[in-house]
């Protein structure tokens, strides 16, 4: 393997909260290869899968489309699915990302290629994680503010009364 | 990779974990808990100790289980094999585009 190969492969991996995985990784291929190798499904299915028979069941590559892709390994089936939330060809997508194995874990990932005009790409991949529990957390901490809001919109209003 | 997504793709086996963050439990504990025989609790158990997520320890005729070295729950164990399967999915996209250097496409 040569030096720039080897410089090529080497990953950035950041976590810059308890909720956020960021990748950074150049990869020695134009940008045009690299967005094919994620959107053609043909090409797709040749790496994506780790080293197992991957079929891609669903690929609406646009805004609001499903993906939904099943591994079969030898010990079963592993599916992962979700929607795409933004599509910029060859630029950016923003996709949720769900295993079927936990369900209601939605991982919101976005992916950015970034052509370094050298003949490489760098890919940068930020996966945010949302659980349920979170989501729950979120709703209810969310009417307590909208609670006290109205608490003291109504103790302005009584001020304004005496 | 795959132990751990085999250990965490049960309900009862998260519930486990989430269970075992809070605290040691013995597995007829744990049995209790979810309701189930001491069998079907043993052999979840033997799964999540097999992916390193619990950690039992006998102690005369009770088995103790904790969380395992990595004091991973579901969700961070799932965290962290996501990192791992992501991170493993980008080794093949870089060889796979080494691979067709130069193909016409």
């Amino acid at each position: 393997m040569s030096a720039a190969t080897k410089a090529a492969s080497k990953a950035k991996v950041t976590t810059p909260t308890d909720r956020e995985i960021r990748i950074e990784r150049v990869f020695d291929a134009p940008r045009d290869r690299v967005w094919r190798a994620f959107t053609d499904p043909k090409l797709l299915a040749q790496w994506w899968g780790r080293g197992n028979k991957l079929v891609i069941e669903k690929f609406e590559l646009e805004r609001g489309g499903h993906w939904r892709f099943v591994e079969h390994g030898p010990e079963g089936k592993h599916g992962f699915e979700g929607r795409f939330r933004e599509v910029t060809p060859k630029d950016r997508v923003v996709q949720t990302f769900e295993w079927d194995g936990m369900p209601g874990y939605v991982i919101i990932e976005t992916m950015e290629l970034t052509d370094l005009g050298d003949g490489r790409t760098k890919i940068l991949t930020v996966s945010l994680f949302h659980t349920t529990e979170e989501r729950d957390g979120m709703l209810q901490s969310g009417m307590e503010e909208g609670l006290n809001q109205s608490y003291e919109a109504l103790d302005r209003l009584l001020a304004t009364m005496d | 990779m795959d132990r751990t997504f085999a250990a965490i793709s049960d309900p009862t086996r998260r519930g486990i974990l989430q269970r075992l963050g809070r605290g040691d439990a013995s597995i007829s504990d744990l049995a209790a808990l979810f309701d189930m025989t001491l069998t079907g609790m043993k052999k979840h158990v033997a799964l999540l100790e097999d992916a390193g997520l619990v950690a039992t320890e006998k102690v005369g005729r009770v088995r103790t289980c904790r969380l395992g070295p990595q004091r991973l729950d579901a969700e961070a164990a799932w965290m962290h094999t996501y990192q791992q399967m992501v991170d493993a999915r980008l080794d093949r996209l870089g060889k796979f585009l080494e691979r067709t250097k130069g193909e016409a496409s």
